[in-house]
């Protein structure tokens, strides 16, 4: 068993303590504390600018936080971004792909970039490829596919290397229903087999992938807790509305 | 090492997969035939001048010496191509942080465990390379005019090494201007202004002091190239350039630290 394998199978443990970011007079992210567990999958909800995309940045280490702390595994990604990122899978959005390279030169380069070579990078590519259905396109430019074969590559490239933590971004942003499907369905067989941290804003997303979920507004953490918990009754729509007046209610206060 | 060269790799595919560097090099290359061409033809009207004048015929011993092809083909093409390789060369180097970080795919190759060392050492290695190329290309017209232009292999060298520690210095320039923006056209655009500011502060001579002017001279780009082109191979001009590329990493590399701490 590699030490991939064994990282893989038991997951990440992400921890944030009072974790706080400012661009400028801006506070993206304000105090926010929340852990997640190894194996469990993660829901991180909240309406457009709520401090998602900050919390995930500082998670892979391409932020550094401005106050707190946040450990994966005890590691910092602000500190130690490499010790980080060999157990982090991230998947962003369709965008931040090349779409001039191949899909399987681009899988090459991404598995080269996390230190795969030889025949284990060979491997990791074919089963990648086969793993999300990708082998048909495998010759083709990146930039030609459409949406939904983009998001396969985004989700392959963050595989290749079998890691215990995945970063998921809006995984179904701009997909059509079907696209959304397939995609869920590929995330769907992900649970309990590693960590997962699902960043996304579509309430219907979360209530089938996640078993836990934190609720993110203006860069402060609102509730945590079980998933059915928190979207399980009424209106989903009431969540960001209710986010929405606690928001307010706090800025009162303060 | 096994990720810089699958960075490497990549950094390669992206610049010729580009339209942008085959335009360049056609660019440079023509460029170079039709000035190169140009003074060719001149020389060889001014020969034809000495010819059917009535200073006795084309003898050898009638023409002055500063008419040679050394004098009038080569070293007037070489200086003229130092200038022009101040617009292609921001071409190249405008895309290449000012597009990662347009896209978006700046994060992705941050968070894939590449150093940022590793990944601005990837776009210099990638870059320079290019130059170098580049300067192969604008080389194969002028050498032409070696075989009896009276020019040695070393005067050669010299020249060519010249070029190239230019286009260098003009890459780092552009390299560093393309780290700091998202915006290709602002890249380019600020490159070309700073590389044509910094090529020759000669014109600046007679309205500063004289200690003022050594301390331009000594920044300019062009006073160090010049003494390449007259086979003269300096410590001093290579350190120049040496110091450019360095400074230009070291900006690079605090352009993508600065965008983690300040977003």
């Amino acid at each position: 068993m590699t030490t991939s394998e064994s990282l893989a199978a038991t997951g990440a443990h992400v921890q944030a303590r009072e974790l706080g970011r400012r661009f400028g007079d801006h506070a993206a992210l304000d105090r926010v504390s929340l852990e997640v567990q190894r194996g469990e999958t993660f829901g991180l909800l909240g309406a457009n600018g709520a401090g998602k995309t900050t919390f995930i940045r500082i998670c892979t280490g391409y932020l550094v936080p401005t106050s707190g702390s946040l450990r994966v595994d005890g590691i910092s990604p602000a500190e130690h971004p490499r010790g980080v990122q060999e157990r982090l899978g991230y998947v962003t959005e369709t965008s931040r792909l090349y779409p001039e390279l191949r899909v399987q030169g681009f899988l090459r380069f991404a598995g080269g970039a996390r230190g795969l070579r030889g025949s284990a990078l060979d491997e990791a590519v074919e089963s990648a490829l086969d793993r999300f259905d990708l082998t048909a396109v495998a010759r083709r430019l990146v930039g030609n596919l459409s949406k939904g074969y983009q998001q396969r590559v985004s989700l392959a490239q963050a595989f290749l290397h079998d890691p215990a933590l995945v970063i998921v971004d809006e995984p179904t942003s701009g997909l059509d229903p079907l696209q959304q499907g397939d995609v869920r369905e590929i995330l769907a067989e992900l649970q309990g087999q590693r960590t997962v941290i699902l960043c996304t804003h579509d309430l219907a997303e979360a209530r089938a992938l996640t078993s836990r979920v934190a609720v993110l507004s203006h860069g402060r953490l609102l509730r945590t807790g079980p998933t059915e918990e928190i979207l399980g009754e009424g209106d989903p729509l009431d969540l960001f509305r209710r986010a929405v007046s606690e928001d307010a209610l706090h800025g009162d206060r303060a | 090492m096994t990720r810089f060269l699958a960075l490497l790799r990549k950094e390669l595919a992206a610049l010729f997969l580009s339209p942008i560097a085959y335009g360049v090099l056609t660019m440079v290359a023509l460029v170079t035939a039709l000035v190169f061409f140009e003074h060719l033809s001149l020389y060889n009207k001014i020969l034809f001048l000495f010819q059917t004048t009535t200073m006795g015929g084309f003898e050898s011993d009638t023409i002055p010496n500063h008419i040679n092809l050394r004098d009038s083909v080569f070293n007037p093409v070489m200086d003229q191509l130092s200038l022009l390789l101040v617009i292609p060369i921001p071409l190249v180097t405008m895309r290449v942080f000012a597009e990662e970080r347009a896209r978006g795919t700046e994060e992705t190759l941050v968070t894939t465990g590449l150093s940022i060392t590793q990944i601005v050492a990837a776009k210099f290695a990638v870059t320079f390379g290019f130059a170098v190329l580049m300067m192969m290309v604008s080389f194969v017209y002028p050498v032409t005019a070696i075989a009896q232009g009276g020019l040695g292999a070393q005067h050669l060298f010299a020249v060519f090494l010249g070029l190239t520690l230019l286009a260098i210095g003009i890459a780092s320039i552009g390299l560093a201007c393309s780290a700091f923006t998202t915006s290709q056209i602002v890249a380019a655009a600020a490159a070309v202004a700073l590389a044509f500011l910094f090529y020759d502060f000669g014109w600046t001579h007679a309205f500063v002091s004289e200690d003022f002017a050594a301390f331009l001279d000594a920044i300019s780009l062009r006073p160090h190239f010049r003494r390449f082109a007259e086979g003269l191979v300096f410590v001093s001009d290579i350190a120049f350039f040496g110091v450019m590329a360095v400074m230009a990493f070291v900006l690079c590399r605090f352009a993508l630290n600065l965008r983690r701490v300040a977003g």
